[in-house]
């Protein structure tokens, strides 16, 4: 039965595996806001929005998250139904950034994309949510955010459940 | 534009074995078999190469013919002939790729290689491949649970026409696996008898009550082989014409001795699809006892769904009980016990009678027999801590459960009451001796639980004449070592009792 309890048993390594193979896979907790598409990571979706009615097929919110931390992200268009909540996703050239009226959103953008990889098997934290923090620009380099306070220990959209 | 146009080509080509969506990742295991395929083609049609491969070429081989035999149903006698003639390790690595396919790629497996798999693991019986049981087990474990679709129907048929075809074969080199099989159909028929108006499911029904009798009539000791667990099945199937000489045989004739044979849990997981199991396990092993409300969630919208799928938490229970037996460590540990997750399931069982009864017996049936020889207390500890922690905040849970115990120990088999009563009274004493409890105040002498309950418990105890010390303290505080497993994340738990 060594094949089949090495699959069952594999969810600890699949993400270092990944981590060594892929370059600057980060951690959500290590995630800043910036202009550039640059972010690989990997979360599982706790939550899925239902799209605001102007947006409904367009794009919607979901709270995610992985063993570090928690975040917002943006699915948009294909991706609202291609994800469900509990799915493991793999997100390549991500950007982290201020979305007009939405705040810090994780996202795919225009040159990234996101990957179901697995289900289930990630023990998450729900709180820092790196969406719920506030950022202020780095004095010494404008384009950097640093860490200034928290706005909110958990999500404000998707608050834990009771 | 170029590496779009690549991308989309490896989707359309990944078709021939798995459906693809277009935003998952690429399955390594699909892939690597592909590759192989494609790189080793023309090696592949006679006439073949008489030079042996390495090491690093027989694997190539095994993966480009298993590839080519699911694929291409046309071709699929010559692969096979071809890898009859380059075998050397009685076709272990060739089973072992089967095995990762049923795993890994079962689900997203498109029909025809669906049958192509089912035919090359005949191919496999014929030869007794090494390896061949584990690839029968997965294959078994593929049969759903309160699944009518026809996908499923048709596995569950092919299946049962494979093992009858094969009997001879099986029973002469892997008699084991025809018991494993057995244990399987036992259930299903349980689920397939009780359910009406599905009229698909008639034709498979009859070729399950063949194999299962033909079982009991010609195999009968190997049949017994399967222990305690097949008194439970088999007493599901009792109303059913064609069982009731075989259960009235069994009750009369062999039970004292089958209850004695505790039942391997490698049975329990034949009805636990892989992906269930690798959830369960990361559930208890992985998830904290407070963060484990969406993983709750998450399974029971994958897998329990519809009154159908409640007959599923039978298995899972007994799954749990004995086949998952979290470290020292995990126990200690914030991580959600097993007796949380028990009780969560139970909770979901509360409409249908039928379901819960039969969940509480897959639950508390180690308790019946237990011999503190040959069982292991890590069977019962779940029922005990699911017990003793409700008492603080839902008593009525350790109310229900206590008295189906003790209306289970005059009732389950009158006329061997005896050895039911020495089992369940065994647990007790093993429970408070080994620390699970730290005494059995906790529900003797506990405020919290009716009179009359821990009367009858007193004089279970009494008319064993169990040496069973009553403290007459009025409050106990649990061992310390289910202390150290909670901590204050339990909301619900009080550290006193």
């Amino acid at each position: 039965m060594g094949y089949a309890f090495a699959c069952a048993t594999s969810f600890k390594s699949g993400f270092c595996s990944e981590q060594s193979k892929m370059t600057h896979m980060l951690f959500l907790k290590d995630i800043v806001p910036a202009a550039q598409n640059n972010i690989n990571t990997r979360f599982i979706i706790l939550d899925k929005g239902r799209a605001p009615a102007a947006n409904k097929g367009k794009s919607c919110i979901a709270l995610a998250a992985d063993e570090t931390a928690a975040v917002h992200i943006q699915l948009w268009g294909e991706e609202c139904e291609a994800f469900e909540a509990g799915d493991i996703v793999k997100l390549t050239n991500g950007i982290f950034s201020y979305v007009r009226n939405s705040g810090l959103l994780l996202r795919a953008g225009k040159r990234g994309k996101m990957e179901k990889m697995g289900e289930f098997t990630v023990a998450f934290v729900e709180t820092p949510n790196i969406c719920e923090i506030q950022w202020n620009p780095d004095p010494a380099n404008p384009k950097r955010y640093i860490h200034s306070g928290v706005l909110s220990a958990f999500s404000r959209i998707f608050p834990p459940l009771p | 534009l170029d590496s779009l146009r690549m991308e989309n080509e490896n989707r359309i080509a990944a078709s021939r074995l798995i459906r693809v969506s277009p935003h998952e990742v690429e399955n390594q295991l699909e892939l690597s078999l592909r590759q192989a395929y494609e790189s080793l083609d023309p090696k592949l049609r006679p006439p073949f190469s008489l030079e042996i491969p390495d090491p690093q070429e027989y694997l190539e081989l095994n993966k480009a013919i298993a590839f080519g035999v699911l694929c291409e149903p046309d071709s699929c006698k010559t692969h096979i002939k071809h890898l009859h003639a380059l075998v050397t390790d009685g076709y272990a690595l060739f089973t072992s790729l089967l095995v990762g396919i049923v795993v890994e790629l079962y689900v997203n497996l498109v029909d025809s290689a669906k049958i192509q798999l089912v035919w090359v693991t005949k191919e496999m019986v014929d030869v007794s491949s090494v390896g061949i049981e584990d690839l029968i087990s997965l294959l078994l474990r593929r049969i759903g649970t309160g699944d009518y679709s026809d996908q499923n129907v048709w596995l569950c048929s092919e299946l049962v026409g494979l093992f009858l075809e094969k009997w001879d074969c099986l029973l002469d080199d892997l008699p084991l696996v025809l018991t494993s099989v057995l244990y399987c159909f036992l259930r299903l028929l349980a689920d397939h008898c009780r359910v009406l108006g599905v009229v698909k499911l008639d034709y498979v029904k009859r070729l399950e009550i063949r194999f299962c009798v033909k079982m009991f009539r010609e195999q009968l000791d190997l049949c017994l082989k399967i222990g305690r667990d097949l008194v439970r099945l088999l007493q599901d199937l009792s109303h059913v014409s064609e069982f009731r000489e075989i259960w009235n045989d069994l009750v009369s004739n062999h039970c004292s001795d089958i209850y004695k044979l505790r039942t391997s849990s490698r049975y329990f997981v034949l009805r636990i699809t892989p992906e269930m199991e690798t959830k369960l396990r990361f559930l208890l092993g992985n998830v904290k006892l407070g963060s484990h409300k969406r993983h709750q969630i998450w399974f029971l919208k994958k897998f329990l769904l519809g009154p159908e799928k409640e007959m599923l938490l039978i298995d899972i229970v007994r799954f749990i009980c004995c086949g998952i037996h979290p470290t020292n460590e995990i126990i200690r540990s914030e991580i959600m016990p097993r007796w949380a997750v028990i009780g969560w399931l139970l909770e979901l069982c509360r409409q249908n009678q039928y379901i819960e009864r039969s969940v509480k017996l897959a639950l508390f049936y180690d308790w019946l027999f237990f011999n503190e020889s040959i069982d292991n207390i890590m069977n019962v500890e779940p029922a005990a801590l699911l017990m003793v922690w409700s008492i603080p905040q839902y008593p009525h849970i350790t109310h229900s459960l206590l008295e189906f115990l003790l209306h289970i120990v005059e009732t389950y088999d009158i006329a061997r009451r005896d050895i039911i009563v020495r089992g369940v009274t065994s647990v007790f004493r093993e429970i408070e001796r080994k620390g699970v409890i730290r005494s059995l105040d906790i529900f003797l002498a506990n405020p919290a639980l009716a009179p009359d309950l821990k009367k009858k418990l007193a004089n279970l105890f009494s008319c064993h004449q169990e040496k069973v010390t009553v403290n007459l303290h009025q409050l106990s505080v649990p061992s310390k070592q289910t202390c150290l497993s909670l901590d204050s994340n339990l909301k619900e738990c009080s550290t006193k009792i």
